[in-house]
C-alpha cells in the first residue's frame, strides 16, 4: 500500500543530479555535470554528435558505468551500487545496444532471448512462455530457427529488441535503433517503438535523424561535449537555432519549410505548426 | 566448417529430437569401434550415409566430397600399418631393396583393411551428427549430460563469435584488396599481419562491449539460457534401440567367433 503511494507520487522515470563521468586514461569528461529529469511514459529523443556523451549517459542509467560524481535516481529511488541494487536498476532500465552483433551472444534466437528473463529469476516454464510471446509480438517467428550469423541486420535488430522487451523494463533505452537499417526494417522498428510507448513504457532514444525526432518525441535532450545543451519540447529545442548549430544539427525540414511558407503567405499560421511533411502537405492542400 | 554449418541448418532431420540423434551417433560410434568385423562397419556406413543423404537431404556429391577429406588421412596411416621393412619377405607382397624387403603380410593387409572400414564408418557417425544437429542443439544435449557449465558457455560463445571473426576478417581482406594490399608477396605478408592485429584489437573491444551488454541484462556470472526441444518420437527411439541391439549382437559375435 505504502509503496504504491510513493510510486504514484513519483512521476520521474530517471533523474540525474550533476553526474559526471570520465573514462579511464582520458582527461576530458565524457559527462560533465549532467542534470536531467525524465518523465515517466514519455518519448524522449537524445541528440548530439558522436562523442557528445549519449552512450555514456545511457550506460550510467543502466548502472553499467558508475558516475564519479553526482547522483542518479530511477523511478524515485536512488541507485545503489551493490549487487542487488544494480540488479534492480537493470530490471527497470533496459538498453538495446546500437550494434546487434555486440549484444547477441548466442547463435540461437530462442536461447538469446531467454537469457535476460532467466537472469531475473523467473522459473523456466514462465520464461519459455514470455519468450514465445515476445517472438510472436515482434514477428520473429519466420526466422526464429535461423542461426544469428544467418540473420540480416534488421532481423538481428528485432532480436536485440526482443532481448530487452522480454524483461519488461519500465524504461527502454534505444541507442540509435534505426542506424544501418534498410527502410523496411526502419519502419518496422519505428512502429514497434510506437506501440511500446503507447503501452506506457518510457522510451529514451538516441538518434541523428532530426526529422524523425521532431515528429516522434515528446521531448528532446540536446547533448554537446558531455553537457546538456538544451532540454525541452521538440519545437523549443529545434527552434533554438543557436543550440542546434552548436550541436551540428540542422533544423527539421518541415519546420524550415513551414516557416517559409508562412512568410510567403502560402499557408495560414493559425493552429498547430505541422510535425511531419505529411501534416504540412495536408495543410497546404486543405 | 561453414559449409557443414549451412548444410546442417538445411537438413530435413534438423528438427528431430537432438538427444535422440546424439544417442544414436554416439552408441553407433562405440559399437562400430568395438566390433571386430568389417561387416559391422559396412552396415554402419550404409545406414549413416542413407540417413544423412536420403533422409537428411544432404546433396550426395557434397557428402562424397566431404568423405574424401578423412579418406586422405586414412590412406596414409594404412600404408604405415601395412608396409614393413624386413630382411625376410612376407607373404602378401615384397619389393626387394638391396638386402632388405619392403614387405607386408596377408594378415596385416586384412587387418589394415578392416581398420580402414571401421574408421570410415566411425567418421560417418560424426558426420551424421554434425550434418543433422545444429551446434546449439548439441550444446543443449551436453547440458543435460551435466558437462560443466563453463565448457558449454565457452563453446556457445566460440561458436557465435567464430562467425563474427570471420566476417570481420573477410571485410578487412576485401578492404585491403581494394587498395592493392595483396599485390605481391611482400604486401601480402604485411596485409596479413595488419589484419591479425586489427582483428585482435577489434575482438578485445568487442568482448568489452559484449560484457557490458550482458551485464545490462543482469548477467551474474552464469550464462543461463533455455534450449528449445523437439519432443522425442517413440517410433524413432524404438528404431534406434533395435538397430543398436543388432549392432551389439554383431559386435559380440565378432568377438566370440
Amino acid at each position: 500500500m505504502k509503496t504504491d503511494k510513493i510510486k504514484e507520487e513519483n512521476n520521474w522515470a530517471v533523474e540525474t543530479e550533476q553526474i559526471s563521468y570520465t573514462y579511464e586514461g582520458n582527461e576530458k569528461k565524457a559527462l560533465d555535470e549532467v542534470s536531467l529529469k525524465l518523465k515517466k511514459g514519455r518519448k524522449i529523443a537524445f541528440m548530439g554528435g558522436n562523442g557528445s556523451g549519449k552512450s555514456t549517459l545511457f550506460l550510467c542509467m543502466n548502472g553499467i558505468l558508475k558516475p564519479q560524481e553526482g547522483r542518479l535516481r530511477i523511478s524515485g529511488s536512488p541507485v545503489e551500487y551493490t549487487r542487488k541494487g544494480l540488479l534492480d536498476v537493470r530490471r527497470k532500465v533496459g538498453i538495446v545496444f546500437q550494434e546487434p552483433d555486440d549484444q547477441l551472444f548466442s547463435a540461437s534466437v530462442f536461447q538469446e532471448i531467454s537469457f535476460g528473463i532467466l537472469n531475473l529469476g523467473v522459473d523456466e516454464e514462465s520464461a519459455r512462455k514470455e519468450v514465445e510471446k515476445v517472438i510472436e509480438k515482434l514477428g520473429i517467428t519466420p526466422f526464429r530457427d535461423r542461426p544469428a550469423h544467418a540473420l540480416s541486420g534488421g532481423q538481428k535488430k528485432l532480436v536485440s529488441i526482443a532481448d530487452i522487451l522480454v524483461m519488461h523494463p519500465e524504461v527502454l533505452i534505444l541507442d540509435e535503433p534505426a542506424s544501418s537499417l534498410d527502410p523496411k526494417h526502419r519502419k518496422l522498428v519505428r512502429s514497434i517503438i510506437g506501440q511500446l510507448s503507447e503501452s506506457g513504457m518510457t522510451i529514451l532514444m538516441a538518434t541523428h535523424d532530426v526529422d524523425y525526432a521532431f515528429a516522434w518525441a515528446d521531448e528532446i535532450v540536446l547533448l554537446h561535449e558531455g553537457r546538456v545543451l538544451r532540454q525541452g519540447t521538440p519545437r523549443e529545442v529545434c527552434g533554438d537555432a543557436e543550440a542546434m548549430e552548436q550541436a551540428n544539427l540542422e533544423q527539421p525540414a518541415v519546420m524550415r519549410l513551414y516557416r517559409r511558407l508562412v512568410q510567403k503567405g502560402v499557408i495560414d499560421p493559425a493552429g498547430e505548426p505541422p510535425k511531419t511533411i505529411e501534416d504540412l502537405e495536408r495543410r497546404i492542400s486543405g | 566448417m561453414i559449409v557443414i554449418d549451412k548444410l546442417c541448418y538445411q537438413s530435413k532431420l534438423r528438427y528431430v529430437n537432438a538427444s535422440e540423434k546424439f544417442a544414436y551417433a554416439v552408441l553407433t560410434l562405440i559399437l562400430c569401434v568395438a566390433s571386430r568385423s568389417a561387416l559391422t562397419a559396412a552396415v554402419v556406413f550404409s545406414v549413416n550415409a542413407w540417413l544423412t543423404v536420403a533422409k537428411g537431404g544432404i546433396p550426395p556429391a557434397r557428402y562424397g566430397k566431404m568423405l574424401l577429406i578423412p579418406a586422405a588421412f586414412l590412406l596414409v596411416s594404412t600404408i604405415a600399418l601395412v608396409v614393413n621393412l624386413s630382411r625376410v619377405p612376407l607373404d602378401a607382397f615384397a619389393f626387394p631393396m638391396g638386402g632388405w624387403y619392403l614387405t607386408g603380410s596377408t594378415a596385416s593387409v586384412l587387418e589394415a583393411l578392416r581398420l580402414c572400414c571401421k574408421a570410415f564408418a566411425a567418421v560417418t557417425c560424426l558426420y551424421f551428427l554434425s550434418l543433422t544437429t545444429v551446434m546449439t542443439d548439441i550444446l543443449g544435449v551436453l547440458r543435460k549430460l551435466h558437462i560443466p557449465g563453463l565448457v558449454i558457455e565457452l563453446m556457445m560463445l566460440i561458436y557465435r563469435f567464430i562467425f563474427l571473426l570471420m566476417e570481420t576478417a573477410s571485410a578487412i581482406t576485401v578492404s585491403q584488396d581494394s587498395r592493392l594490399g595483396n599485390r605481391d608477396y611482400r604486401t601480402k605478408l604485411r596485409s596479413f599481419g595488419g589484419m591479425g592485429s586489427a582483428l585482435l584489437v577489434r575482438s578485445l573491444k568487442r568482448s568489452g562491449v559484449l560484457y557490458d551488454a550482458m551485464e545490462a541484462r543482469c548477467y551474474d556470472g552464469e550464462l543461463k539460457v533455455l534450449s528449445e526441444e523437439r519432443p522425442a518420437e517413440k517410433k524413432e527411439i524404438l528404431c534406434i534401440a533395435g538397430y543398436e541391439a543388432v549392432l551389439l549382437g554383431m559386435a559380440i559375435w565378432s568377438w566370440v567367433r
